[in-house]
């Protein structure tokens, strides 16, 4: 609301009002009598200028204070008190005497006097006016506005009377607009509503007693006596602004009153609504801050006991298993809660779409070998759902033979639906938390996997080399290295461990040490691979197994000779023509008696120049397309066959393009390895001419 | 991915299992349920039953592996049969053939554990 001067600083109100106020004073002082018109004028005008000024600084000093409407409304009480006293004590005091002697001392006196009524009703006013405003949703300011404003001209229309004393019907006629505006701004009382029951019933005692009060105050202030003299002769608006203050206050008490007579009734309604949203907000705090579901589920139960007038309150939650669990209880056993709950559900099961209410009877509740009867005589069951799917059921427990009414169904409803979101939040955590893992997981892994593999291809004579690495967002086991023997010797190796994740990376490490180790220890590929699958055999999972094809080149005498334990063929492509290698063996880890040594066959080949071997792991032949079909050989071989002519770098991005090109937005499942030879004999060496 | 089931038939003294759809690290769990069910019940003469089976992976291969010691320990084997020509080149091309039996018909495997009393 907009008053004049009333933007203006809180210090700078308190200077000018202390000013006028000395100003005031100092008038007092010197024209105590204030006889002449213009004096009276001046007076006049200098108290309405205080009030307005100390009503502008109270304002602001009150408001802070609008939370606890009773607060305020004692204060009122205990100034109207006040005023009482002073009116009660001072009318028997001086019921005789009047003042005929305007003395200086009198003067003085009823001045301070004056000043004490003047501080009381200003804040008696400001009081009220900040009573008016409180919880009002539509803006009320016009009817107050006008009120003000009579309450100004009832003011000012003092200054007529003394002009002549028979002119006093402008200011009857304002003094009873004032009092139907007061009488209607009364009726402004929202904010009670809002009070809990206990407060409602002070303030119906503290009505009462004010408004008789402020009816006492009216009276002593209408009929002549010392005191009327002495506010008279301060202010002669004053003392009718005080009168109307009265009348204000004894209107606005009564109605106050009568408005918490009536909202008694509904006060405790009213206070379960309030403590129902106030919980309701609570646990939206919670959910937003709580990680752990047992720990809301433990308030959840709590609020739900509380707020619905139960005196049990129990949250079951169905586990991945879909069994039964007991999250939390309320003024329950364990035991006793989970036998009761299993009873209900065990019979209500089907029934429960949404929430329903039961009268269970006598529900047996065996606790070890002791029957005892629980005489719950209502219980509410409300189910917790996600996505359609049953996670939980909310228990409410009546012992006295009442049922749960909407507004209770309403609110355990509203938990339970708590509960479901806060259940599916804490499994999203879980989940991601669990997600995060495995990525650090996967991440040591690849860490790994690009440790192990050789940074770069050997450059040698006669041979152009190029290998290719591409992992699995779940890295797999893939593997391949070179091992420079001596310089007419290169062996090399392409393996493949099953299974995925860190454990395969841990096995491809240690492949890696014993290829490296044997390489040099043993010429022949068959010894190789037997020894290699001796120790892994030892150190492998029962369902774990690695194939791999391991070869040793002869540089000076171009011959190969390798062996397969399990591997993929090893494709050979000489004269446009693709063929598939697969001498036999069995994988490494599959079996550690003879018959590994015993089916594992070496293949040697004289290499031509030009020829192409491809070795790879099936995470080439096995990508697959949105159709689910695989790559496949045949694919593959065409487009060796087709790039020969090449170097080896260029066929196998060929490949990788196709590759990519064929499985398109399906998810590579596996890590693609592919190992490219191709035999480049110099023309001298080779005496072609 | 596709499904897969499980699902284990008495035929006589020897336990077939009929498996189906896609045996991957996903979903050898489930097989392995089975066979761990079996060895609860001292059931040690299995055959699998790939007729329905359209792909396997390493994880797939490995739960055979894992059981087939335990049941030669008992006298009794895992043997294949029905197998789809993609898949036993999967089996074929690892050397599973010279450690297990594969057999067109599931009734031969059958009658091949009858054989030996």
């Amino acid at each position: 609301m907009k008053i004049p001067f009333s933007d203006v600083q809180q210090s700078r109100k308190l200077e000018s009002a202390i000013s006028i106020t000395v100003l005031l004073f100092i008038f007092k002082i010197l024209f105590y009598s204030a006889d002449t018109y213009i004096l009276f004028f001046f007076n006049e005008l200098l108290v309405f200028g205080s009030l307005y000024l100390w009503t502008l600084y109270i304002i602001d000093f009150i408001h802070p204070k609008a939370n606890s409407p009773l607060s305020i409304f004692l204060n009122i009480g205990i100034l109207t008190a006040l005023i009482f006293f002073i009116l009660a004590i001072s009318t028997a005091a001086f019921e005789q005497e009047t003042i005929s002697n305007s003395s200086f001392v009198t003067s003085f006196f009823s001045l301070i006097f004056s000043l004490v009524f003047f501080g009381a009703s200003i804040y008696i006013f400001t009081a009220f006016r900040e009573l008016f405003f409180l919880r009002q949703k539509r803006d009320p300011k016009t009817y107050y506005n006008t009120m003000m404003v009579f309450f100004v001209l009832v003011f000012f229309s003092n200054l007529l009377i003394r002009i002549n004393p028979d002119f006093d019907y402008p200011k009857n006629a304002f003094y009873v607009v004032t009092i139907v505006l007061i009488s209607i701004n009364s009726l402004r009382v929202a904010w009670i509503a809002f009070l809990p029951k206990r407060q409602k019933i002070s303030l119906l005692v503290l009505s009462v007693i004010l408004s008789v009060l402020f009816g006492f105050n009216f009276a002593l202030t209408l009929e002549g006596n010392i005191l009327t003299t002495t506010l008279m002769n301060f202010s002669a608006g004053f003392l009718s602004v005080l009168n109307l203050l009265m009348i204000y206050g004894t209107i606005y008490c009564g109605v106050i009153f009568f408005t918490a007579l009536f909202h008694l009734p509904t006060a405790e309604a009213f206070d379960r609504k309030a403590q129902e949203v106030t919980s309701l907000m609570d646990l939206t705090k919670l959910i937003t801050q709580v990680l752990d579901f047992k720990e809301l589920a433990n308030s959840i139960t709590q609020i739900t006991t509380k707020v619905c007038n139960s005196d049990s309150a129990w949250l079951i939650i169905v586990n991945e298993d879909n069994e039964y669990e007991l999250a939390s209880v309320n003024n329950i056993g364990y035991i006793e809660a989970e036998s009761l709950s299993r009873q209900i559900l065990k019979d209500n099961e089907e029934d429960i779409n949404s929430l329903i209410s039961i009268s269970p009877g006598n529900y047996n509740v065996a606790i070890r070998n002791d029957l005892r009867k629980f005489k719950f005589n209502w219980i509410v069951i409300a189910p917790l759902n996600i996505h359609d799917q049953r996670k939980g059921y909310l228990f409410a427990a009546r012992i006295k033979d009442f049922s749960f009414d909407e507004d209770d169904k309403k609110a355990i409803e509203a938990f339970s639906d708590y509960a479901s979101v806060s259940l599916e939040n804490a499994k999203l955590i879980e989940e991601s938390i669990e997600k995060e893992r495995l990525e650090k997981e996967l991440d040591v892994a690849r860490d790994i996997q690009y440790k192990i593999l050789p940074y770069e291809t050997p450059r040698v004579d006669k041979l152009e080399i190029s290998a290719l690495f591409v992992p699995a967002f779940e890295v797999g086991g893939d593997y391949y290295d070179f091992f420079e023997i001596d310089k007419d010797n290169l062996a090399f190796v392409i393996a493949d461990v099953s299974g995925k994740g860190i454990s395969a990376a841990f096995i491809m490490a240690e492949i890696k040490g014993i290829f490296e180790s044997l390489a040099r220890t043993y010429k022949s590929p068959k010894e190789v691979l037997i020894k290699a699958n001796e120790i892994l055999n030892n150190s492998l999972e029962k369902k774990s197994f690695v194939t791999a094809i391991y070869g040793l080149i002869n540089l000076p005498a171009n011959k190969l000779v390798f062996a397969r334990c399990g591997h993929s063929p090893l494709i050979l492509v000489r004269d446009n023509k693709a063929e598939r290698l697969t001498p036999p063996g069995i994988g490494l880890g599959l079996d550690d008696g003879p018959k590994f040594t015993d089916t594992l066959k070496e293949m040697e080949i004289e290499l031509n120049n030009n020829d192409i071997l491809a070795l790879y792991t099936d995470g080439v032949t096995e990508s697959q397309n949105a159709k689910q079909e695989d790559f496949g050989y045949e694919r593959f071989e065409k487009i060796i066959i087709s790039n020969a002519n090449a170097e080896t770098d260029l066929i196998s991005n060929k490949i990788m393009e196709q590759l990519t090109t064929f499985s398109q937005d399906n998810v590579q499942h596996d890590d693609i390895t592919l190992v490219i030879f191709k035999m480049k004999f110099n023309n001298k060496t080779s005496g072609v001419s | 991915m596709a499904d897969f089931n499980v699902n284990v038939r008495g035929v006589g003294s020897v336990n077939v299992i009929d498996v189906k759809g896609y045996l991957d690290a996903h979903t050898a769990p489930q097989l392995e349920t089975a066979f761990n069910k079996l060895i609860d019940e001292s059931q040690y003469r299995v055959v699998v039953n790939f007729d329905d089976l359209s792909y396997i992976s390493s994880a797939g291969l490995g739960v055979f592996m894992a059981y087939v010691e335990t049941m030669r320990e008992h006298e009794g084997d895992i043997k294949f049969s029905n197998m789809q020509d993609n898949v036993y080149n999967i089996f074929d091309l690892l050397g599973f053939p010279m450690l297990y039996e594969f057999y067109k018909e599931e009734s031969e495997a059958i009658n091949k554990f009858n054989d030996q009393g």
